[in-house]
């Protein structure tokens, strides 16, 4: 199962939880398959119009996804690793 | 030519040249400014005596080719919280100091007549004092454009403004950035502008000549190391692309975008305060993304410009789009902008100010939102009516004043945005820093994050914003201890351990700690207010209730995991 990497703003819903391996085919199933796991995660990803959120960036298997990022492929042994641009200021 | 320090003493108005100790080689910043001050200056001392000492200390990389590394500490007892200060800054004085081999200037003692004004001057041929006068009560910018006529253009000014000669609280220490040398960088929390402005001290100018980049003692592993380095940041997310103010809409998200004097931690003006207005403004208004200081990558720093296309302020950063915006109910960016500009020119940190302006509002005694009256006692500040003179020492003069109960602080000083409620470990760092409720110690944007681990969270990222804040390196570069360790071993030519790094970040704490414990600090101390302990905040209604043995754990040195190393900084 892909593995998605929460990263630390974003565990609140997941109560701590950094990893999670879940079902699905696409990057957008994958998160789909984290809100139902840990309900009220995806808001943080998506915007209202079930867009990634500008200051949320996306890579699998340490590339950066740029394009259709929902519609991108996952296999079993992929990552995905959300990056959260919050910090300081 | 070997490193040295330049010594002031502004009781005799004489400045001495001092060989830098060579035990203090991979000293600088902020653990130099903690070793120097528990080493000379007394801990119970008037803040704004002549007993106090103000430390400037480059960071130990600043000067060289690594990137994003020339932030220049200042420190000393800080007349807001009565213990230590750092407070570090970008543009372009500390990269100027380090190319002439000045690591560090000392500030000692206090001119006999208080009216007088001084003004370090600084060049490859040595230090000396000249009398100032001429400066004295200039705004920052008005000082600026002055001094620029006067100096070399390679000068670089390290200033104060009204606000420091008046020796108010809050107020700040500015440096001049790179592209249009605007004292627009700051030195902010705590009141170091006010040491300064106690002795006297109206500018520092450096001008470097044609002092060239310090070189690393390998230096082709220097020069690999710091291209490496660069090519992997801009490889990766660039976070900070679009600056800090970017962040407003995730805070907001996470309840930690306080507003209206804390009662709330989202705004229901998220939408214009966020940062990305600042962005589109730059297609029609100008303005736009630079770097502070020479050599930087991350570019973090907007130039925002007003409706008439002209330039206002640089940076207008997240905390104060949160602290002088959504904290005082203010809606629009443009006015946050004007109220930063306001903030520069005066001298005064914007968090301070705005968590007071925050609860003078809160107290009734200015309607939430009304930027105009806002602007408008910043503006008659200098005249030193009791109002301008409550928000000018911060937060909790601002209560006493008001007479107003909640007061969110931790010794003293306000809180950054970041609110310990739904962030508590960032709570316990509040609680533990020697330096107050400073961001800057050791955030941590974890709301997930189990309480067992608060206390290694807190000294974890502490321990390596220390290292950081010692190395010059910008927190927002987001190095962690073994690039640190890799840079320094490149410039002192043998190999720096991990316990090594470790052991330096763990003593600069703990020096910084033994200063607040002989200022009389306690583990009493170690508390927020109460507003923050008892009124909830956001869906979880989250209040900051820590235990406080969890709290007391941070001061034990752990052993540290891998991750203490790979740990990015994070302010």
């Amino acid at each position: 199962m892909p593995s998605v990497r929460i990263p630390p703003p974003y565990r609140g819903p997941s109560l701590g939880a950094a990893e999670v391996d879940v079902s699905g085919a696409t990057i957008g199933e994958c998160l789909e398959a984290v809100e139902r796991k840990y309900p009220g995660f995806l808001a943080q990803v998506l915007d209202d119009d079930g867009n990634v959120h500008r200051f949320v960036k996306l890579f699998k298997n340490g590339e950066h996804v740029l394009r259709d990022p929902l519609r991108t492929t996952l296999a079993s042994a992929d990552d995905l690793e959300i990056i959260a641009a919050i910090a300081g200021g | 030519m070997a490193d040295r320090m330049i010594c002031v003493d502004m009781t005799t108005e004489t400045v001495e040249l001092k060989p830098f100790p060579q035990k203090w080689q991979m000293l600088g910043g902020r653990g130099l400014s903690a070793k120097i001050l528990l080493d000379e200056c007394n801990p119970k001392c008037d803040a704004l005596g002549p007993e106090n000492v103000l430390v400037l200390a480059p960071g130990v990389l600043s000067g060289t080719a690594a990137p994003t590394s020339g932030r220049l500490s200042v420190g000393g007892k800080s007349p807001l919280t009565g213990g230590i200060k750092e407070a570090n800054t970008g543009g372009q004085p500390g990269q100027h100091l380090m190319k002439l081999g000045y690591r560090v200037i000392v500030v000692k003692g206090k001119p006999k007549d208080a009216n007088k004004r001084f003004a370090l001057e600084v060049t490859a041929e040595g230090a000396k004092l000249v009398p100032a006068d001429e400066f004295k009560g200039l705004l920052n910018y008005t000082l600026c454009d002055r001094l620029h006529t006067k100096y070399p253009k390679t000068t670089s000014f390290i200033t104060i403004g009204p606000a420091g000669e008046m020796q108010l609280k809050g107020s700040s220490v500015a440096t001049t950035d790179q592209d249009n040398r605007y004292p627009a960088r700051h030195a902010a929390r705590g009141g170091l502008g006010a040491v300064m402005g106690s002795k006297g001290l109206k500018y520092v100018a450096v001008d470097p000549g044609r002092a060239s980049v310090v070189q690393g003692a390998d230096k082709k592993k220097f020069n690999e190391l710091c291209k490496e380095y660069s090519q992997a940041y801009l490889a990766g997310p660039l976070m900070f692309k679009h600056g800090t103010s970017s962040v407003v809409p995730v805070a907001n998200m996470l309840h930690t975008f306080p507003h209206k004097n804390r009662t709330s931690g989202q705004s229901p003006d998220v939408k214009t305060l966020d940062g990305a207005r600042i962005v589109e403004s730059f297609d029609t208004l100008g303005g736009g993304m630079h770097n502070c200081m020479t050599g930087c990558i991350v570019k973090c720093s907007n130039i925002v410009h007003g409706e008439d296309g002209k330039y206002v302020t640089s940076a207008l950063e997240f905390e104060t789009l949160t602290l002088l915006g959504s904290n005082c109910a203010v809606a629009k960016w443009q006015d946050v902008a004007d109220l930063d500009r306001l903030c520069d020119e005066l001298g005064i940190d914007t968090i301070e100010t705005g968590a007071a302006l925050g609860v003078l509002m809160d107290a009734g005694q200015m309607q939430w939102g009304d930027a105009e009256a806002m602007k408008a006692l910043l503006r008659d500040l200098p005249n030193g009516s009791e109002r301008g003179k409550a928000i000018g020492n911060g937060v909790v003069a601002t209560g006493k004043h008001t007479g107003h109960k909640r007061i969110p602080h931790g010794k003293g000083q306000s809180l950054p945005a970041w609110d310990p409620r739904p962030l508590k470990a960032t709570g316990v760092t509040y609680c533990t820093s020697a330096m107050g409720a400073d961001h800057t110690a050791g955030l941590i944007i974890n709301p997930g994050l189990p309480q067992d681990k608060f206390a290694y969270e807190s000294q974890k990222v502490q321990l390596v914003n220390a290292v950081c804040d010692s190395s010059g390196f910008c927190q927002f570069l987001q190095p962690n201890l073994d690039n640190i360790r890799a840079f320094y071993g490149a410039l002192v030519g043998r190999e720096v351990t991990r316990e090594e790094i470790h052991g330096q970040g763990w003593q600069t704490l703990c020096d910084e700690w033994e200063f607040n414990k002989r200022a009389g600090f306690s583990a009493e101390d170690d508390v927020l207010s109460e507003c923050l302990m008892q009124d909830p905040i956001g869906p979880a209604k989250a209040v900051f209730d820590v235990p406080a043995e969890i709290i007391a754990a941070v001061y034990t040195r752990m052993t540290p995991g891998e991750d203490m190393f790979t740990a990015k900084a994070s302010g």
